[in-house]
Parts: structure tokens; sequence; C-alpha cells
């Protein structure tokens, strides 16, 4: 079969050879985001009913009472299963298992409690959703050093980063979009009003103020980072900076609002995504050799 | 890797992306029709009418039990992309604050906030109460007041009757502030629960 040189540009786009840094950064990244989202759960028990197929700890808790095991002793089970595969997960044993369980487990919680849960459960179980579908273990895992576990395509590799990066770049875009199109980010006032609104309010208002003719140039550049993301994170020249600026963002975010949860899987997805060609990461050599296209 | 393989993954990831910008377009445009924008107020039409289009092609005009709507809406939420990315866009709006009243037999009063135990839970209860105070529906608003409150009431067992207020909480502007004006409340609902009742009697401003 022929391919035109379009084609074969595409192919090499969404399926570049590619070590497996990012990904042990996503693991790593994620299994620690996993440990302190389970010692912050909640025990909500509400419903998300917008389909069948979405798992909650009520599925648990109906099986449990079922073999005579009160709510309670299911929970408790359920929460030591998400922290037990958060560790797995930190050191790289059974990684996939532990990907699995970790993304179902804290699925089911975060639709118990569908009311109550905000963007950072979404960002966890996107990331859980890749990281288990992503070719584990990496290099770095405990499977791969003891275990002697292999993954022999780094084309596969590079695939699940392009899904990675490409989702992050449509996310940033459209968070930068809604954010252009009200004028209050321009003006600076949204700043001001997302730190004075409760429960972000944690730092003085008195403070605050005084910082108040930065706030016009913090908005518009926290438009311009987010809408530009999709742009300048592809290109090699400027997506230092850009991941740079946007990690410090989500810093600043953590700190001055509140949502370190929130703040830290950003800053694991995004490094995941685009860091490892940064730095020292890049001149490590892997012993993934890419297999011949097939044509 | 063969290349009928690369075919499927890339299929797969041609429509994981149409999902994730039909998602998200869905939720741009809601926020466009209902939120004051740099766009004037008659395009509020338009945005509306785009959101039904971006959610006819993900299936939630079918009826809620057809199976493809069933399916879309399971893997949507399986793979974590069934919202949209528009944090704090285009405008942030006001805050809510619920606030409860416990009457005790000896007739003393005391004041109490919704419980939380972390950080992390305090922005949950947060994003609830925002649910709380823009939905439509009075059934949904009072069966979650009365969530919160029966958690109250666990720790004050003795109380005789909890009045919720519900409230919105007004931002000052940073000239505003300089000026002295602090946050407000607006009242705008009550809810009371006694021991002896199941129902609960409303007031609103």
């Amino acid at each position: 079969m022929r391919f035109s040189a379009s084609q074969r540009r595409l192919i090499d786009f969404f399926f570049p050879a590619e070590s497996d840094s990012w990904l042990a950064i996503l693991r790593i990244g994620l299994g620690f985001q996993v440990v302190l989202y389970a010692l912050s759960l909640l025990g909500e028990a509400i419903l998300s009913l917008e389909s069948f197929l979405v798992p909650r700890l009520g599925w648990f808790v109906t099986l449990g009472t079922r073999v005579g095991l009160r709510e309670e002793t299911v929970l408790s089970v359920a929460w030591i299963c998400l922290l037990a595969c958060s560790c797995g997960l930190l050191v790289g044993v059974a990684s996939r298992f532990c990907a699995i369980l970790a993304w179902f487990l804290h699925l089911c919680a975060a639709k118990s409690g569908g009311l109550v849960s905000y963007g950072m459960d979404n960002f966890m179980t996107i990331g859980l959703f890749y990281l288990m579908l992503s070719p584990l273990p990496d290099r770095h895992s405990l499977d791969w050093r003891l275990r002697k576990l292999r993954v022999n395509d780094p084309q596969l590799l590079g695939f699940w980063r392009r899904v990675l990066q490409l989702h992050l770049s449509i996310i940033y875009f459209f968070s930068g979009l809604t954010k252009c199109l009200g004028t209050g980010w321009w003006d600076g006032s949204n700043v001001w009003r997302a730190l004075i609104r409760p429960p972000f309010n944690i730092i003085n208002p008195e403070i605050l103020a005084t910082w108040k003719y930065l706030f016009p140039l913090a908005g518009i550049f926290i438009c311009l980072l987010e809408i530009g993301y999709p742009f300048f994170i592809w290109n090699s020249q400027t997506r230092k900076i850009w991941l740079i600026c946007i990690c410090t963002m989500h810093v600043g975010i953590g700190i001055t609002m509140g949502m370190y949860l929130f703040a830290f899987v950003m800053i694991v997805l995004n490094v995941a995504a685009f860091g490892p060609r940064l730095g020292r990461m890049e001149c490590r050599t892997t012993n993934l050799q890419p297999q011949k296209a097939v044509s | 890797m063969t290349l009928g393989k690369k075919r499927v993954y890339l299929a797969g990831l041609a429509l994981q992306l149409f999902l994730i910008i039909a998602v998200s377009s869905r939720d741009t445009f809601w926020v466009l029709s209902k939120s004051r924008t740099v766009f004037p107020e008659s395009s509020k039409n338009f945005w509306q009418q785009s959101e039904q289009i971006a959610s006819t092609a993900l299936g939630q005009r079918l009826p809620r039990s057809n199976p493809v709507r069933q399916i879309l809406a399971g893997y949507l939420h399986l793979s974590g992309i069934e919202v949209g990315y528009g944090f704090f866009g285009p405008n942030i709006p006001n805050s809510y604050k619920l606030v409860f009243e416990l009457r005790f037999p000896d007739g003393h009063v005391e004041y109490e906030l919704p419980r939380v135990s972390n950080a992390a839970s305090v922005l949950r209860v947060a994003g609830l109460l925002d649910q709380i105070g823009r939905t439509h529906s009075e059934a949904f608003r009072q069966t979650m007041v009365r969530m919160l409150a029966d958690a109250v009431w666990r720790e004050h067992a003795n109380a005789t009757t909890i009045r919720a207020i519900f409230g919105s909480v007004i931002l000052p502007s940073v000239p505003e502030f300089e000026h002295g004006k602090r946050e407000s409340y607006e009242f705008l609902y009550a809810y009371d629960f006694s021991v002896s009742e199941e129902s609960t009697e409303q007031s609103a401003p």
C-alpha cells in the first residue's frame, strides 16, 4: 500500500517513536495525586443518574449488603483499595492493574458525589483514563526493574502522549476563549473577584487591594496564556516558556485560591504531556527501539 | 505496529477529539447564551441554537432511555470529558452562603455553617451551594438543603428546630472595597425543619 506524503506526515505526527519518560511522570504524579485525593475523600452517597453505565460506590454498597457487609465496611474497603493502588502507581508495582483500579475507584467516588465534584475530579479521571490505556509499565517502575516486564512499542507511547497533548490543547483553548469573551478578565475585575470570592478568599482583601494595578495585567496574561496554549506549546521555541508560565499560573492558583489538588493534577498533566522534551530528560537514551513502519 | 492497528487507533482518537470539542462547544455556547459577554444581547438566540446543535451531536436530545444516549453519556463520564472547560469564564458570579440557625429546648440559639473536614471539602461544598443557588428546581433545592441540614442535625441531636437560611454573597469591586464596602448577603430562601415534622416551610424574599 502506498502512502502519500501527507498521510505519512499524519502517521508520523500521531505515532512518533517516544521514550516512556512522560508516562513515568504521569504514573508517579497521578499516583501521588490519588494518595492526596484518598486522604481528602468525602463519603457522600449522592447518586448520578446520567447513565446506568456510570459507576458509583452505591454498586459496592448494594453488593456488600447482599453478603452481609455494612455500608461503612464496604466504603472503608473501597477507600483502602484506592490508597493501595495509588501507592502501587507511585512505585510502579502492577502498574496496569493499579491504574485501572485507581481510575475505577476514583470514578465511583467522584460520581457518587456528583453534585459535590469539581474540575479536579474531571482532570483526575482524564489523567487516569489515559494512564490505564497507555503502554505500562515504564522503565522507572518496579515492574520494569524487578519483574522484567517490557513494552515493545515506542510508537504506541508516542500515540498516547499525543492524545494527552491534544486534549490539553483543547482544554486550554476553550478555557481561554470563554474568559476572553467576558469583559471582567480584560479590566482585571475578575481576578479580584476570583481572589475574594468564598471559598477562595484565603488572602486578606486589604492586601489584595494594594495589588490592584496588577489585576488587569494578570487577567490579560491568563487569557492570552490559555488561548495561546494550543498555538505556542507545539512550537519548540516557545514550548518551554509556555509550559513554565502555565505551571506557574497553576502554582499561583493553588497558593492564592487554595486549590492545591486542582493545581497539582494540572501540573502533572502538563509536565507529562510537554515536559520530557525539556532539559535533562531529553538527553536520556531509551532502550526502546522504534519498529519499522509497515507499509 | 501494523497500519491496520494504527487506523483503529486514529479512528478512536478522532471520535475522542470530536466528543471533547462537542462537549466544550456545547458548554461554551450555553455560557454565552446565559452570561453577559462582549457579544450583543441579540446574539443569545444564536448561542442557544448552537448549544442545541452541539447537544444533538452528543445525543442529548434523544429520549433519556435511548441506548445511544446512554452509551454516549456513559463514555463521556468514564473518560472524564462530560463537562466543558469554561472555568471562571466569561465572568465570575457571586457565591452563595448557607447558614443554619439551631434552636434548643432551653431557648438558646446557635448558628452553624455546613460541616467540612478539609480544604478540598470546602471547595466541594461551595460547588454544591452554587448548584443550589442556580437551580430552577425548588424540589432539588429543598432536598439538597435538607441533606445538609441533616448533617448538622446529627452533630446537634438535641436541637428542636433548624432554620436553613440561603443567601447570595455580593462581592464589592476594588473601588467599593477601598471606600469601605465589604461583602454583603442577599437573602434568597429559608427553610424550617423541626424534629416532629417531616415537612418543611419555605419563606422567600
